[in-house]
C-alpha cells in the first residue's frame, strides 16, 4: 500500500466545459480524490485510462465517464506516477512489443500472407472439385448468350473431332462460338468454345483438332479454376477497378495462363494427335501462319487474347513440327464434307445469336 | 460560476501550435507499419495522425482533442466491406452473368442500379464523416455530433446534385452551398446546433468564370501559338515555323490547364470563405479567411514537396492542410462556459468507414 499524496490538477468533469483547478489526491488504497474550491469527485484508480500526451503535460481519462478530462504535468511523483495508467504511443501491441520488433513481426506475417495469396491458385485450383467448377462456369456464362452454332452435320463433325482428342470416359462439352475473332476459350466447368473466326481461317480439320486438343489439355490439367483464381485475386488486389461490364467475355477470352500452363496443353494436345494418329503438321501450320501474321513477340498483339498469353507462335510451331513422324502415314482427321459443315455451322444455325460489342 | 470568454478584438480563435519535426516522429513510424501491415495499420495511423493535430490546435484557451480510436475505423471499412462492397461484388457478377446469357439490357440496367447506389451512398457517407469527426472532436472535455442519421441528405445529395447541372451547371454553386447548409444544419456541438446560410448568390460570380475562361484562354492561347509560329518562322523559315507552332500548341493546351485549375482554385477559396463566413453556433460567428493566393501557395508548395522527395513528402500533406485550415479559420463572438453541457446525440460505434472507402474528405 503506497503512502497518500497530493498534487496540483486541472480536470473537465464532462457535464459542461466548465475548467475546475484543484488538487489530485492519492488515498493510498486504490482511490483518487479530486478538490477543487468548488468541486469534488472520487473515483477509483482502475477506471483511469491513458488519453494523451500534450506538450508538457498528460491527459487522462475515465472510462466510466466519456467526457471526463484529467490533465496532469509530465513530471509527477514517482509515487504517484506507478499509480497512473502507462504512456500509451501506438496502441496496444506496439507499445508492449517496441516499434522494431512489431515492425518485423508484421512484416514476415505480410510476407506470408503475400506468398500464400501470390501462390493460393496453383495449389488451390487443381484442388477444387469439378463439381464446383461446373456450377462456377454455370453461373458465369450459362448457355453463352445462345451464341453457340449448332447444324446436326456440324455437331457430328465436332463430336468426332472432340473424340480424338479427348478420349475421356467423361468428355469435355465442346462448341464453335458466333464470333468473328481467331480465338479459343477453355470456360470453367470443362467447356471448350472454338471461335468462328478461328474455324473460318482454318486450312485443315488436323489445325482443328491441334487447337482443340490444347484447349481439352487446359481443362484435363485443371488450368482453368487455376487462371480464375488468379484472376479474382487481381480483381481483388484491383478492388474494382476491373469491375466494368463488359469484362466477363473478354476477360475469360483472355484469361491468362502461365507459360507452363501453355506447354502442359500443348504437350497434351501433341499426345493425343500422335494416339489418335493425327498429324500435328496442321497445327504447326497454324502457329507458322500466326507467327507471320502478328510476329513473333508473345506479348505484341494486344487483341489476338488467345496468342498474347501464349509462348511463341515460331517455337510452337516448330514443336508440333518436331512431333511428325518422319514419313508418317496418317489419317485425315475428318473427311472434307465434315471440314466444310464445321465451316458453314455459325451460317447455317438460323437460331444462333449474333456478338456484338453492345 | 466561470464567466464568459469575450473574443471581440483578441487573437485568432483557433491557433495552431504543432510543429513539422515532431509530426515525422509520428508520420514516419506510421509509414513504415502502414507498409509492413500491408496498409491495416492505415487506421491506427490517421488516428495518431488526428490525435497530434487536433492536440497541437488551440481553440481560446483549451487545445482541442481527438477521440477517436484505430479500432472503430477499422471497424468501418470492415463494415462497408461486408455490407457494401460484398453486394456490390455479387451484382457486378450477376451482372456479367445476364449479359453472358444474352440479357444485355438487364445486365446493364443492374450495373447502373448499382451506380446509383453509390451516388446515393456518397452523400450518405459525406454526412455521416462530418458526424463521426464532430462526435470524436473535444474541447473541455465536451463533443459534438449529430442524431440523424444521414440517410434523408443522401436523398437531397443525389437530387440537388442532379439538379444542380441539368441546366449546363448553372445551379451547381446552389447545390453546393444548399447541400453545405442542409448538412451543417443537422450538426451539434454540445447542447447547441451548428446554423448554415451560405446563399449561393455569393459565389455564383466566381462560378461564371468556368463559362467565360474557355473563350479568354483560347483566344489567349490561339494568339500565343500564332506568335511561336512568328517567332519559329524568324528563327528558322518554314521548318521553324513547324516547330514554333508545336510549341505553341503545346503552350496553349499547359496554359488551358493551368488557367482551368487556376478557376477552380478561385471557386473554392470563394466558396470556402462563403459557407464557413455563413456557419454559426450559438453566439460564434466563423469565417475562413484564406484567400486563392493562400490556396495556391499551398497546393504549389504540396506538388514541390512530393514532386522533390519523391513521394516521401505525401505524409506531410495531412499536417499542412490542417495547419492551413486551423490558420485561416477564426471565430468570432462568446461562449458562455456553464451552459456548454455535454452533447446528448447518438454515437455511432463504427468510424467514417463509408468516406474512407469512397476516399473522399469530409469538409
Amino acid at each position: 500500500m503506497a503512502d497518500a499524496f497530493a498534487i496540483a490538477a486541472e480536470w473537465y468533469d464532462g457535464t459542461n466545459a466548465v475548467r475546475h483547478s484543484g488538487e489530485l489526491a492519492w488515498d493510498g488504497s486504490g482511490g483518487f480524490t479530486l478538490v477543487s474550491p468548488t468541486a469534488r469527485d472520487s473515483f477509483a484508480a482502475a477506471d483511469l485510462r491513458f488519453g494523451e500526451t500534450r506538450p508538457g503535460q498528460r491527459v487522462y481519462r475515465r472510462e466510466s465517464l466519456p467526457g471526463f478530462r484529467l490533465i496532469l504535468p509530465e513530471d509527477v511523483p514517482p509515487g504517484l506516477a506507478a499509480q497512473l495508467p502507462a504512456k500509451s504511443d501506438y496502441g496496444a501491441w506496439i507499445d508492449r512489443l517496441g516499434l522494431g520488433k512489431a515492425a518485423a513481426i508484421f512484416g514476415v506475417a505480410s510476407a506470408a500472407a503475400v506468398a500464400l495469396f501470390l501462390t493460393a491458385p496453383d495449389w488451390l485450383g487443381p484442388r477444387i472439385p469439378a463439381g464446383w467448377e461446373r456450377n462456377i462456369g454455370e453461373a458465369m456464362v450459362g448457355d453463352f448468350g445462345g451464341r453457340i452454332c449448332n447444324t446436326p452435320a456440324g455437331d457430328a463433325a465436332l463430336a468426332k473431332l472432340l473424340s480424338k482428342v479427348d478420349p475421356a470416359e467423361e468428355r469435355v462439352r465442346a462448341g464453335i462460338a458466333n464470333i468473328d475473332m481467331v480465338n479459343a476459350v477453355a470456360l470453367p466447368g470443362g467447356q471448350v468454345l472454338l471461335f468462328d473466326g478461328l474455324v473460318q481461317q482454318a486450312e485443315s480439320p488436323e489445325e482443328l483438332a491441334g487447337v482443340l486438343g490444347h484447349e481439352v489439355g487446359h481443362v484435363r490439367e485443371r488450368h482453368v479454376m487455376t487462371a480464375l483464381l488468379r484472376q479474382f485475386g487481381l480483381s481483388i488486389l484491383l478492388a474494382g477497378a476491373d469491375s466494368g461490364v463488359t469484362n466477363s467475355i473478354f476477360g475469360l477470352a483472355s484469361m491468362g495462363y502461365s507459360r507452363e500452363a501453355e506447354r502442359e496443353a500443348d504437350e497434351y494436345a501433341r499426345a493425343r494427335l500422335k494416339e489418335s494418329n493425327i498429324s500435328p503438321l496442321g497445327a504447326a501450320g497454324f502457329f507458322e501462319r500466326m507467327s507471320e501474321e502478328y510476329g513473333d513477340n508473345a506479348d505484341a498483339p494486344a487483341l489476338a487474347g488467345w496468342l498474347a498469353s501464349h509462348p511463341s507462335s515460331g517455337e510452337r510451331a516448330e514443336a508440333y513440327r518436331d512431333a511428325a513422324d518422319d514419313g508418317g502415314n496418317y489419317a485425315p482427321v475428318l473427311t472434307p464434307d465434315e471440314f466444310a459443315a464445321l465451316k458453314s455451322m455459325c451460317e447455317e444455325d438460323p437460331d444462333v445469336e449474333e456478338f456484338d460489342f453492345f | 460560476m466561470h464567466g464568459m470568454h469575450d473574443r471581440q478584438g483578441a487573437d485568432s480563435a483557433f491557433v495552431f501550435e504543432g510543429d513539422w519535426r515532431e509530426f515525422a516522429r509520428i508520420a514516419f513510424p506510421n509509414l513504415l507499419l502502414t507498409i509492413v501491415t500491408l496498409g491495416i495499420y492505415r487506421f491506427w495511423a490517421t488516428t495518431r495522425e488526428r490525435r497530434y493535430l487536433w492536440s497541437r490546435s488551440r481553440f481560446v484557451d483549451e487545445q482541442l482533442e481527438w477521440a477517436g480510436t484505430g479500432m472503430e475505423l477499422f471497424l468501418g471499412f470492415v463494415m462497408v466491406f461486408v455490407l457494401f462492397g460484398i453486394p456490390y461484388f455479387g451484382l457486378s457478377f450477376v451482372a456479367q452473368a445476364l449479359i453472358a446469357r444474352g440479357y444485355e439490357a438487364w445486365g446493364v440496367a443492374l450495373s447502373f442500379g448499382a451506380l446509383i447506389a453509390i451516388f446515393y451512398l456518397l452523400g450518405v457517407a459525406r454526412f455521416r464523416a462530418l458526424r463521426y469527426r464532430l462526435s470524436r472532436t473535444r474541447w473541455r472535455g465536451i463533443r459534438g455530433g449529430s442524431n440523424d442519421q444521414g440517410f434523408g441528405f443522401g436523398l437531397s445529395y443525389m437530387w440537388k446534385t442532379l439538379v444542380g447541372w441539368i441546366p449546363l451547371g448553372l445551379l451547381v454553386p446552389w447545390s453546393m452551398t444548399s447541400l453545405w447548409n442542409e448538412r451543417w444544419s443537422k450538426m451539434s456541438f454540445g447542447p447547441f446546433a451548428f446554423e448554415a446560410n451560405a446563399e449561393a448568390g455569393g459565389v455564383f460570380g466566381r462560378f461564371l468564370l468556368f463559362y467565360l475562361a474557355p473563350f479568354v484562354l483560347f483566344a489567349g492561347g490561339v494568339i500565343m501559338a500564332g506568335m511561336g509560329m512568328l517567332a519559329g518562322y524568324g528563327i528558322g523559315g518554314e521548318d521553324g515555323m513547324a516547330v514554333g507552332g508545336v510549341l505553341g500548341i503545346l503552350g496553349l493546351i499547359l496554359f488551358f490547364y493551368l488557367g482551368l485549375g487556376l478557376i477552380a482554385v478561385a471557386f473554392y477559396a470563394k466558396f470556402y470563405r462563403e459557407v464557413v463566413g455563413a456557419t454559426r453556433w450559438r453566439d460564434l460567428e466563423f469565417s475562413f479567411e484564406a484567400t486563392t493566393l493562400d490556396w495556391v501557395k499551398l497546393l504549389v508548395v504540396d506538388a514541390l514537396l512530393v514532386v522533390f522527395t519523391l513521394g516521401i513528402g505525401l505524409i506531410f500533406l495531412s499536417y499542412r492542410h490542417w495547419k492551413f485550415f486551423m490558420t485561416h479559420l477564426e471565430a468570432r463572438g462568446e461562449i458562455l462556459l456553464d451552459e456548454l453541457t455535454q452533447s446528448e446525440t447518438k454515437t455511432a460505434r463504427h468510424g467514417e468507414g463509408l468516406l474512407d472507402a469512397f476516399d473522399v474528405g469530409a469538409i
